[in-house]
């Protein structure tokens, strides 16, 4: 099992013409110059699979069937399939103390060398009751698995930034790896689910260079990144247009005008879903008719409503009416003290000075 | 009532025409061309991360001509390796199982990378046919 | 706080704040200003040709014989910054959604290039009016701290959201929120400064040219 990956590959029945026309697809995608694609093909190929512990906590699942569940067995499904996956609660045979033994076998004989995968957030409230496996809680395991990785991959939204389970009002406490975890290198790629090549093209990096991709300020792989979904939006010559869908079923809709003020947004989300698309490649949330809702950003669970449009008030104006009353009050009782103070003046004989008027 | 029912009218959005962005690949080319003359050197321009329009496209299409020989390649979707009318550039399109373009890249070289066999699936093909002449 | 927390606030409890001190200070000023009262006239009023209310309104609108040449820059900067500012504020779809959202009240956009146009047109025109402001002795003698911030507090707003536009500095969400931010400071503060005049100008021109017309003088 530990030979190098294109055996493993030929084993499964991929070319080697195949694997190297993935690669130079791959290094496209990254935005990598073609030779690095001929030489991610080789360093890949000759590579040995590194060992791989994939944590999953506070989650849904949702980001495990991203990866794996593909229509036709992708060669995304195979390199990581081609992973030696040594610890994977959903994918793996072993269940109970067998399984936690696999991960300490793994985390013993792989120290310092595993590259750990965690999907889910960390609950801290209750002493992070919330979410125990084997009964230890999340906290404690990531800490313990962390201290002898090489690196950590934040899959999905959740493990990066805490997801829909910190959602206000987070009832359980919920953090991000990048909470509590703060010695390691640590790649986010989120998005509720995250797109399958960004996880890939991670793994083809680490593999190829033995180090993590360039990361943006939220630590998310730049390639995949670093353009809003807005910038790269087909739709987009319709909102410099000013044409806008005003419902999800109006005739601009029909005629695929932006999708702005049903709230798509677009303009504040960084994510690969409009040049990469969805389902390999068939289509993407914004193409379907439904403005992005903002997965692969921190917090967009709370950014104010997924169909207000981002210009408009995130909360309803709740103190308008009351100021406007409390201004008018303001105005009337300083009316009186000016009358008051007129009448008073005019009583006294009071004269205007210069200063008076220069006030 | 079947979804064909609702009139879906596409638009596209003002058929964007020529950026200007492709005659400079063209002088690229030629420099590529000639250190492959003179050092056997290769080379690749990655047209898919570049900003070219669909019309762009067509007019390098256009310019480049269609050559003598074009291979086809069945592997996880169909990819065309076409000789473009200047023999020695080649016109590479990668296409995923779905038909849909994954990336497309413009080759310099005697033969394309990908056509050329490895001296390690040579080998396997050797051995395949020793076991072969073996058996008879 | 990450930068998509900052813009949800802004959109949110800062506008909610913004919005409210706004109103607060508008209808404060106004009843305070209408009711500071004047004594009654109680001469018969005369009648001069164009002395009235209305008449003012439009003759102060215009320059004065000679003033154009005396300062054009005040006249016609003034007239394109003020201009501009309107094209931007009610040409534009996001704030066009902005109001509808605030009142019902809905319009037509204009394409964003044109209003990107026009955003350069106004920061430029600014810019002129700040330097001849600065060059001008009188002008500047004249200038207090209000002047120089009332300036910054109209033109952030219209830097920020033409730099949001055009990806410039910092990350699109973060300009974003600034923009509104910046907004926001500028709500805060219309009513209590001079910029207040946006509301009293023309109730004031209109007063000033009515009181005068009944003395039969027009001006
Ligand atoms: C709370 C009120 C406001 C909100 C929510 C708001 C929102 C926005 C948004 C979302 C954009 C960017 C749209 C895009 O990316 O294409 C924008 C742009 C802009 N805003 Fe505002 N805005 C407000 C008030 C104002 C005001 C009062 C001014 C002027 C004094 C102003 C001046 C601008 C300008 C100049 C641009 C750039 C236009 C361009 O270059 O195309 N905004 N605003
Ligand atoms: C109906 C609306 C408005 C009218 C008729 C109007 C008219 C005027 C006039 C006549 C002046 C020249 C007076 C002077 O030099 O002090 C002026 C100056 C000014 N106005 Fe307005 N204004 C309006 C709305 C606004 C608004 C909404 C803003 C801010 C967002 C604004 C910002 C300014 C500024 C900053 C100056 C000073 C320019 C300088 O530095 O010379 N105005 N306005
Ligand atoms: S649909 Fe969304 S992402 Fe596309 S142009 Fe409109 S606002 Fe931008
Ligand atoms: S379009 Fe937006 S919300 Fe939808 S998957 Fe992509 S980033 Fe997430």
């Amino acid at each position: 099992m530990q030979g190098p990956l294109i055996d493993t590959l030929a084993r499964r029945g991929v070319t080697r013409r195949t694997f190297l026309k993935y690669c130079a697809t791959l290094a496209s995608m990254m935005a990598l110059p073609p030779s690095v694609g001929r030489a991610m093909a080789e360093a890949m190929a000759a590579a040995k699979r590194p060992s791989v512990i994939w944590l999953p906590f506070q989650e849904c699942t949702g980001c495990t069937e991203s990866i794996t569940r593909s229509h036709s067995p992708t060669i995304e499904g195979m390199i990581f399939d081609m992973v030696s996956l040594d610890y994977q609660e959903t994918l793996m045979a072993a269940a109970g103390h067998q399984a936690e033994e696999a991960r300490h076998a793994a985390m013993k004989e792989n120290h310092g060398k595993y590259l750990l995968i965690v999907d889910g957030s960390i609950p801290l409230g209750i002493d992070g009751a919330y979410s125990c496996i084997g009964g230890r809680s999340n906290l404690d395991i990531l800490k313990e698995a962390a201290e002898g990785a090489a690196a950590i991959v934040a899959m999905g939204s959740c493990a990066s930034f805490g997801g829909i389970p910190k959602a206000n009002p987070n009832p359980t406490g919920a953090v991000s790896v990048s909470d509590i975890v703060k010695d390691k290198p640590i790649v986010n790629i989120p998005g509720c689910p995250p797109i399958p090549v960004v996880m890939t093209g991670v793994l083809a990096h680490y593999l190829t260079f033995g180090s993590l991709p360039e990361l943006d300020a939220q630590g998310r792989p730049k390639a995949f990144f670093g353009e809003t979904i807005h910038d790269r939006c087909y739709r987009r010559p319709f909102y410099d247009q000013g044409k806008f869908a005003k419902t999800f079923d109006d005739e601009g809709a029909r005629q695929g005008w932006c999708l702005f003020e049903l709230g798509c947004k677009g303009p504040v989300t960084h994510n690969a879903c409009a040049t990469v698309k969805w389902n390999g490649g068939t289509s993407w949330p914004v193409e379907s008719g439904h403005g992005c809702i903002g997965c692969s950003e921190p917090d967009f669970w709370d950014g104010g409503g997924f169909y207000k449009a981002l210009s408009v008030p995130a909360d309803p104006l709740k103190i308008g009416a009351a100021a406007a009353v409390a201004g008018a009050a303001a105005g009337v009782a300083v009316s009186f003290a000016n009358r008051a103070k007129k009448k008073a003046a005019k009583a006294a004989h009071e004269t205007t000075t210069l200063d008076d008027l220069e006030k | 009532m079947s979804l064909d029912a609702i009139p879906i009218h596409l638009i596209p959005p003002g058929e964007p025409g020529l950026t200007g962005n492709a005659p400079p690949l063209l002088h690229e080319l030629l420099e590529m061309v000639n250190r492959l003359l003179a050092s056997g050197e290769t080379a690749a321009i990655d047209l898919s991360a570049l900003p070219l329009t669909p019309a762009d496209l067509d007019w390098l299409r256009e310019r480049l001509g269609e050559g003598e020989i074009a291979v086809t390649l069945l592997a996880n979707g169909e990819s065309t390796l076409a000789e473009t009318g200047c023999p020695g550039i080649w016109w590479v399109t990668h296409h995923n199982e779905q038909g849909v373009v994954t990336s497309q890249f413009l080759e310099v070289a005697f033969v394309p990378e990908l056509v050329k066999a490895h001296p390690d699936d040579v080998a396997l093909g050797r051995d395949h046919l020793e076991s072969m002449m073996a058996d008879l | 706080m990450n930068e998509l927390q900052f813009l949800t606030w802004v959109r949110g409890p800062g506008l909610d704040i913004a919005v409210g001190i706004f109103l607060l200070g508008v209808l404060w000023r106004l009843i305070e200003i209408y009711s500071l009262g004047r004594k009654k006239d109680l001469a018969a009023p005369r009648h001069a040709a164009g002395a009235s209310g209305l008449h003012t309104v439009f003759r102060r609108s215009l320059p004065p014989q000679g003033m154009l040449k005396r300062s054009p820059v005040s006249y016609i900067g003034g007239y394109i910054f003020h201009i501009g500012l309107a094209i931007v504020v009610f040409g534009f779809a996001p704030h066009i959604l902005l109001i509808k959202n605030l009142t019902g009240l809905s319009w037509p956009a204009l394409p964003s290039q044109f209003v990107d146009m026009v955003a350069v047109v106004t920061m430029a025109a600014m810019v002129v009016v700040l330097v001849d402001r600065i060059n001008k002795p009188v002008k500047r003698f004249l200038s207090t701290f209000e002047d120089w911030f009332t300036w910054a507090v109209t033109f952030l707003p219209v830097l920020t959201g033409w730099m949001a536009v055009q990806h410039l500095l910092l990350p699109y969400t973060t300009m974003l929120a600034l923009h509104i931010l910046s907004v926001e400071i500028l709500l805060v503060v219309l009513p209590f400064t001079k910029l207040f005049h946006a509301f009293t100008l023309f109730g004031s021109r209109w007063y000033n040219g009515r009181i005068n017309a009944r003395r039969g003088v027009p001006v």
